[in-house]
């Protein structure tokens, strides 16, 4: 825990994340599985884990490298305000400024993100560049497993133990779903720990929906010298909303009619509500 | 005149520019694949190790590992050989790279990326997969990119300090070992897409890039002796060129030959016929450079006399078109 919000708070803005993801992915569709599935590691991240600096933004610098998974950071940044929902719920519209797959630059996103593989290196090159310059700054990176058939992941991975960046955290979204199904089925990527501490990184494998374990491997990874750390997160798509499992199959990108939106909304307002209840009571 | 007088060699170009560079900027960061040695970055990797970043022979993370450096606020310089770092990683230098800064981008200046490939087109003794005879016309093709073929070292010199102060990506051909002097560095100042004007004269115009300035420069003493009149424009820059002068040099010959070594397709004969044919009536244009075939090995000398490019063949073939 860095920032002392409670558990139950993360958990609330958690939830809200969800809600925001669905209310930007029902509009057009999008790739809402992976933003509700990855809403507790997007609350422990921005709302605890970074730190703020004096403009507003972040001290810390994180770096998406799968252009999919931007709508957890759309998420987030509704909740810490900036970005408006109404700005949100251009996503995936023609022209909108709110790119699906970001570029460089865009509010929020470090690197251009659609060209998966591309994100651990440039994370890496980021924290040795702030390291060399005597910053205290952490950088994260999030990706995917599918992400890990790209050769580009694993020479990241072995330049950034080489050189020892213990400022840099790889968070692993290990959904077991890509393109054209499950990852198990399509090239298997297990077993990804192992792998990465053959590389020479510190791993700590995860559900990524438990709040206590989120903070408790976060500050693992700050407190671990001389080698990167590796958060694997066994995400599963759509976890956090019990009504939309059936749309696993499904879920890799989600189509505007594929879901019950408002069955998936009524399902998050109850659960906030509850938990809110808890906070409040 | 901008050429120097009796020709000398500097051995090691990029050793004394890269040193140079690093101990005037303290935020350059000159990296490598493995080639330091061979791209002769030995005085950086030496003594000031600080400034040295090796990522191992891995070309992809090479250049984005010095996206992420950039992102961080020094500047990358990668160096490998220029196969390896356009054609190997051609997606990591346009995306990572190059998509950070200028139009069509979120950032009207972003970060400071720089890519140098060294031993270009036949300069490689090692046949097809050391030669890099496309990189030009790559790295030609991303939007925003500043593609540089400098003659010998002191264009080399100037367009790495030039593009230092630059947002985005540059990519430069870099020369390495025994590297003509033939500009003089005391009237010689690189202005990014400027050309220059080696040899003024009438007839035929000779457009020439890189090692091609050199060939040019060669073929040029041969037909001054067979009283062939022509002139000489040096194009360190593809991208982006002045068109105007350009245009205004082809215009102003009966024709026009280009000399790179490159393709004779994607690089500076498509550039210069580009320029020529948006206008319309210009003079003809004939391509000379590396056909469309595969290259033999060996020294440079040899390769050259095998493709018709070695000084004598080059005026022969020059003083044809006239005919």
């Amino acid at each position: 825990m860095r920032r002392n919000q409670s558990i139950l708070d993360l958990e609330i803005i958690a939830v809200k994340i969800r809600r925001n993801v669905l209310e930007i992915c029902r509009q057009r569709g999008g790739y809402a599985a992976q933003g509700v599935a990855l809403a507790d590691v997007t609350a422990a991240l921005y709302f605890d884990e970074m730190r703020p600096d004096s403009e507003g933004w972040f001290h810390d610098r994180f770096v998406l490298s799968n252009g999919h998974d931007a709508i957890m950071t759309y998420g987030a940044l509704a909740e810490t305000g900036h970005y408006t929902i109404e700005q949100l719920r251009t996503y995936n519209e023609d022209g909108s400024q709110v790119d699906q797959s970001p570029i460089e630059g865009q509010l929020g996103f470090e690197i251009t993100a659609g060209s998966l593989g591309q994100g651990p290196s440039q994370a890496a090159g980021l924290a040795w560049a702030l390291r060399q310059q005597g910053s205290d700054k952490r950088v994260y990176c999030l990706f995917s497993d599918g992400e890990l058939q790209e050769g580009n992941v694993w020479e990241a991975a072995m330049f950034a133990a080489h050189q020892k960046l213990d400022n840099l955290c790889f968070i692993v979204d290990n959904n077991d779903m890509q393109a054209s199904g499950r990852a198990v089925d399509v090239l298997g990527v297990e077993p990804v720990p192992e792998k990465f501490e053959a590389f020479g990184c510190k791993t700590r494998r995860i559900t990524g929906t438990d709040m206590a374990e989120l903070l408790d491997t976060f500050d693992e990874a700050r407190a671990t010298k001389g080698q990167p750390y590796v958060m694997i997160c066994d995400t599963r798509l759509w976890d956090g909303i019990d009504c939309l499992q059936q749309a696993l199959p499904m879920a890799h990108y989600t189509a505007k009619a594929a879901v019950d939106w408002d069955e998936g909304l009524a399902e998050i307002t109850a659960t906030l509500s509850a938990l809110e209840a808890r906070r409040d009571g | 005149m901008l050429l120097t007088g009796p020709r000398s060699f500097d051995p090691a170009p990029f050793d004394d520019i890269s040193y140079d560079l690093c101990t005037r900027r303290d935020d350059v960061v000159i990296m490598s694949a493995d080639l330091s040695k061979y791209c002769q970055v030995v005085r950086v990797k030496n003594e000031l190790p600080r400034q040295h970043l090796d990522v191992g022979m891995a070309e992809q993370n090479l250049l984005s590992v010095a996206a992420g450096v950039a992102k961080g606020g020094l500047i990358p310089v990668a160096t490998c050989f220029a196969c390896y770092i356009t054609r190997r990683a051609y997606d990591q230098m346009m995306i990572c790279m190059g998509t950070g800064s200028g139009p069509g981008t979120n950032q009207k200046t972003g970060p400071t990326n720089i890519a140098i490939g060294f031993t270009p087109g036949i300069s490689n003794p090692a046949r097809i997969h050391h030669q890099a005879a496309e990189d030009l016309g790559m790295v030609r093709a991303i939007p925003n990119a500043r593609v540089i073929d400098p003659v010998d070292s002191t264009d080399f010199r100037a367009a790495l300090d030039a593009a230092v102060d630059l947002p985005g990506l540059t990519y430069i051909r870099g020369h390495r070992g025994d590297t003509p002097r033939i500009l003089d560095p005391e009237k010689f100042t690189f202005e990014l897409g400027k050309t220059y004007k080696l040899k003024q004269g009438k007839g035929i115009g000779i457009i020439a890039t890189g090692h091609g300035t050199q060939w040019a420069l060669e073929a040029s003493d041969i037909l001054t002796d067979r009283g062939v009149e022509h002139s000489v424009l040096h194009v360190p820059t593809i991208k982006p060129v002045n068109e105007s002068e350009i245009a205004e040099f082809a215009f102003a010959h009966n024709q026009i030959v280009t000399i790179e070594n490159h393709q004779i397709v994607t690089g500076l004969g498509s550039l210069a016929s580009e320029i020529v044919s948006d206008i319309g009536g210009g003079p003809r244009i004939t391509r000379l450079g590396l056909p469309n075939r595969w290259a033999p090995g060996g020294t440079m000398d040899f390769i050259r006399g095998q493709l018709g490019l070695d000084a004598e063949t080059l005026a022969t073939r020059i003083a044809g078109v006239a005919k």
